[in-house]
């Protein structure tokens, strides 16, 4: 493929060649299928794809007309593997490789519509022929994301061609660092990793702060559960993270660079050592990047394994090759951070921001969102949601609107309950909220935050008490130890909710988690004790009632809590068709059969002996006919 | 405190991989250039041997002057690192907050039960090692579990103990989603209960099952083959291909309604009962060739 020279350019110029030389080439090949090979769509299948269709192609003799390109997350995992087929942009979903030959056949070829794989809007019943068509994306607003699926991932020709390093070609040439920090700063870039922190004034200090060499660093170690933007933007899009530490280490005077990423993104790993390789060897990454003097090298180093170590100090820290142990912040990380020296430390989608805005200026970006937040934002909208996956919408977007318009509302009929954002240092919003426009400030005022952008989606069937428990588990495991309010403090938390859940709560227990959860919050150390309290906090204020029904009536409203539940059997219901009664580990349900022959034939309903069952929900789960139901 | 035993007893170290200076040393000079690379340096050691042998942290307490004490602290606070060696076969169980919304903790309690040890264990035999993990940012197929690098998306409870014996034996030795034992079923109405074979009509040499079908426009019959596992059809009238249709007793005239959408087309899901206890689900889409047979 690669006639073009891949030695490194020397300027500004060669950069702009390059550049025009590869969509030239590109041009050449009309019809491109695009393959989502996000971790999502390769756990359906998309790796195989591939493959498939490779041979589909070579068999029609197309193989040289037609490129099979392997992108990036496309955003919509719920639907995968997705397949788009380009130039008309057709949209299949849910493509396996028996439909590899016909989409050849009749798509590729012929430019017809498989009627079949295309995606049918549940609501209205239209078909979608085209992404935009689709709902998911239509009400979406994609600038961090909109070149996932346009691009190859392990190719930086891929992203020459759709104008990346514009921005660092930019930044170097018409730019003054000073000018650069400046257009940030009026854009109104946050940190797109919780705080909110204004970029531009993070790369002022560390670009005043004293000391000798600099340090920037990319957030990549992204520990909330429930959240995977920034892992689809480094798997997917990883030059675009390259390009702005680039531009930010040109600002800030640094010619070091680190990026964290949790262990448990191998694919992230991979491709961004791919795009460092790559962006070295065309001199775009290195020394004396395109020809101006500035050097700038970037090295990875993977996480371990410890939630804590998304905190800026626990994350220096480990990259240190210490243990993770947050420090106090009365001295500023850009003033005193890794290894003891002025560090900026930002997010993965604040560093993928940059390039865009220094492309298309600071205006442009604080034309869109809130007063106070500017731009896109990234959301995982995941749980009980009908189209999860990655959704990038203005900031100010309503709630609901991104729950119902974009995510398509709850499935199978179920009842909305609450929205859980930012994670476990996060809030739980409930219905009445829903209206609120999502911005930094908003969210604090309710009691959650942006966090990283996670949105998990509850319906009826979920439990807060459980939820607020859940995470206060995952806090006491991830507590690092260190402060006592925060070690202490969240493992009583979790006692008292772990109480409260097995109906041995008591009245007084909600007041205590809400004296010790102030406690928790105004004395940890860290952003992670500060905020851990959360959880419990706003499901609290929300759902105080559920709470109640747990600890005075000893009942679990949603059906979740084991020791507070009980099974039985609907007889209208059943159809006695044995399905319980074979998933009972315990041998609790008796009749469940049909019994004669013929028009003698009749029905037995089943029955669950109480003292046997073990509320395992096995029997629930094997009903297909709604006949066991929870009290 | 296992963790604690683990170091002191030299037996259980050696009895895996063994430990090459040469090896450790190797990995060890790749790294020199980086400050503080002690983590990547673990990493991969662990990656090497699928723990971290004792003997391999000494020669990096020697080679690097850092104490074993501090070698130690960083291997057991970040929960990738393990002490200990790991089984034959690595199933981790996504107990992200997606997940757990969708009933992970009950997969992980039915994984626990089956292989009769604790998240974090390994089996007596070294076959299975049992792990969670705090989101794995697969939030659209959960229930997540990973075994062996295979992704398995919205895990059932009752699919766990087949995953464990296809792990057991190796996945590539199955071709996971074909089944192409093929054997006949009788199947009857979920609401009147009646069979739906016909025996006047033949379809792949058996009797077929013909029950009623609506469109929005037109009404007739479809008689399918009872042959588990073969798609022959024949229809009073022409359905075209990928259009939904309404199935309809024969016997009680009811409407059978849906349990469930088709994992592959969206379209609904109808019920049918097994003779002898189960249930066999297909898809309404013409042409979609999605069923699902859940026999007692």
């Amino acid at each position: 493929m690669s006639t073009v020279a891949t030695a490194k350019l020397a300027s500004l110029e060669e950069l702009e060649a390059l550049r025009s030389s590869i969509r030239v080439e590109q041009q050449k090949t009309q019809t491109t299928v695009a393959l989502c090979c996000g971790t999502g769509c390769q756990a359906y299948g998309s790796g195989r794809l591939i493959e498939v269709f490779a041979e589909a192609l070579a068999k029609e003799g197309l193989e040289d007309s037609v490129r099979v390109r392997a992108t990036g997350c496309h955003g919509f995992c719920e639907r995968g593997p997705l397949v788009v087929i380009h130039p008309k942009g057709t949209f299949y979903q849910r493509v396996g490789p028996d439909d590899v030959g016909e989409i050849v056949a009749k798509t590729v070829k012929q430019g017809e519509l498989i009627e079949r794989l295309l995606y049918v809007d549940p609501q209205t019943k239209e078909k979608a022929q085209t992404e935009e068509q689709v709902g998911f994306y239509k009400h979406q607003h994609r600038l961090v994301f909109g070149n996932n699926g346009a691009i190859d991932p392990k190719s930086i020709r891929d992203y020459l061609a759709v104008g990346g390093y514009a921005g660092l070609a930019k930044a170097l040439s018409e730019l003054k660092p000073d000018e650069l920090i400046e257009q940030i700063t009026e854009s109104g870039l946050r940190g797109r990793g919780g705080g909110g922190f204004l970029t531009g004034r993070k790369w002022r200090s560390c670009r005043e702060a004293e000391g000798e060499p600099k340090y920037v660093l990319c957030n990549g170690d992204e520990g909330d559960p429930g959240a995977f933007m920034d892992r689809s933007i480094m798997e997917g899009n990883p030059h675009s993270v390259l390009e702005g530490m680039v531009i930010g280490a040109y600002a800030i005077g640094s010619n070091h660079g680190y990026i964290y990423v949790r262990a448990e993104y191998p694919l992230a790993v991979e491709n961004l050592g791919i795009a460092i390789r790559q962006a070295e060897e065309l001199g775009l990454l290195g020394e004396d990047i395109l020809g101006t003097g500035f050097d700038f090298e970037i090295r990875i180093n993977r996480g371990a394994g410890a939630f804590v170590c998304g905190e800026s100090t626990a994350l220096m820290a480990s990259i240190e090759g210490k243990i993770g142990d947050p420090r106090a912040k009365y001295i500023h990380t850009t003033d005193v951070g890794l290894f003891g020296k002025p560090s900026n430390l930002n997010n993965v989608e604040t560093w993928a921001n940059v390039p865009l805005i220094v492309n298309r200026g600071a205006e442009w970006f604080s034309s869109m969102g809130t007063e106070k937040s500017k731009g896109t934002k990234v959301f995982s909208l995941v749980g009980k949601i009908n189209n999860t996956g990655l959704v990038e919408v203005p900031m100010g977007v309503s709630l609901r609107d991104i729950i119902y318009k974009v995510g398509g509302g709850i499935p199978d009929g179920r009842k909305f309950k609450a929205v859980q954002i930012g994670g476990p240092s996060g809030g739980c919003i409930p219905e009445s909220l829903l209206d609120t426009p999502v911005d930094f400030e908003q969210l604090t005022e309710l009691g959650a935050m942006m966090g990283s952008g996670g949105l998990i989606v509850m319906d009826e069937d979920t439990c807060v008490v459980d939820i607020a428990r859940y995470f206060m588990n995952f806090l006491c495991e991830e507590a690092c130890g260190k402060c006592t309010p925060c070690r202490e403090g969240t493992k009583i938390m979790l006692d008292i909710l772990g109480r409260i859940c097995q109906g041995k709560g008591e009245a007084e227990d909600m007041d205590k988690l809400e004296a010790l959860g102030e406690q928790v919050q105004l004395t940890s150390l860290c952003g992670l004790g500060t905020s851990a309290a959360n959880p419990v906090l706003s499901t609290l204020q929300y759902f105080r009632e559920e709470y109640e029904t747990h600890v005075k009536d000893k009942r679990c409203p949603a059906g979740v809590c084991r020791q507070l539940i009980t099974f039985s059997v609907t007889p209208e219901a059943c159809t006695s068709c044995a399905m319980c009664v074979k998933a009972c580990p315990v041998e609790a349900i008796s009749g469940g059969t049909r019994k004669g022959k013929g028009k003698d034939r009749v029905r037995v309903p089943a029955l669950i002996d109480q003292d046997k069952c073990i509320k395992c929900r096995a029997c629930h789960e094997a009903c297909k006919f709604d006949a066991v139901v929870i009290s | 405190m296992e963790q604690n035993a683990a170091i002191s007893s030299k037996d259980n170290i050696c009895a895996e991989g063994k430990v090459e200076s040469k090896d450790i040393l190797r990995i060890l000079e790749s790294h020199n250039k980086d400050r503080g690379g002690l983590i990547s340096i673990l990493e991969e050691i662990q990656s090497e041997y699928g723990y971290l042998p004792e003997e391999a942290l000494r020669i990096v307490s020697e080679r690097t002057g850092r104490s074993l004490v501090d070698i130690y602290g960083v291997a057991t606070f970040y929960r990738f690192f393990s002490l200990q060696a790991k089984g034959k076969h690595l199933i981790c169980a996504c107990l992200g907050t997606a997940c757990h919304v969708r009933g992970a903790p009950r997969i992980v309690a039915e994984l626990e039960q089956q292989l009769t040890i604790k998240a974090g264990q390994t089996t007596p035999d070294k076959e299975f090692t049992l792990e969670t993990v705090n989101c794995l940012g697969a939030c659209a197929l959960g229930p997540v579990v990973v075994i062996d690098g295979h992704y398995f998306s919205k895990v059932r409870k009752s699919k766990v103990k087949q995953l464990l014996e296809q792990a057991g034996e190796g996945f590539d030795k199955f071709d996971i989603g074909k089944d192409e034992r093929i054997f006949p079923i009788e199947v009857s109405c979920p609401h009147c209960n009646h069979s739906f074979k016909d025996k006047t009509f033949a379809i792949d040499g058996y009797p077929c099952l013909k029950i009623n079908v609506a469109t929005d426009h037109q009404q007739g019959w479809i008689r399918l083959s009872c042959l588990y596992g073969s798609y022959s059809v024949s229809t009073e009238f022409e359905i075209p291909e990928g259009m939904v249709v309404n199935f309809i007793c024969p016997h009680c005239n009811s409407e059978i309604h849906s349990t469930s959408d088709c994992s592959q087309c969206g379209a609904p899901m109808i019920p049918m009962l097994v003779d002898g206890g189960g249930i066999v689900s297909i898809c309404t889409r013409r042409g979609c060739k999605n069923h699902m047979l859940d026999l007692v």
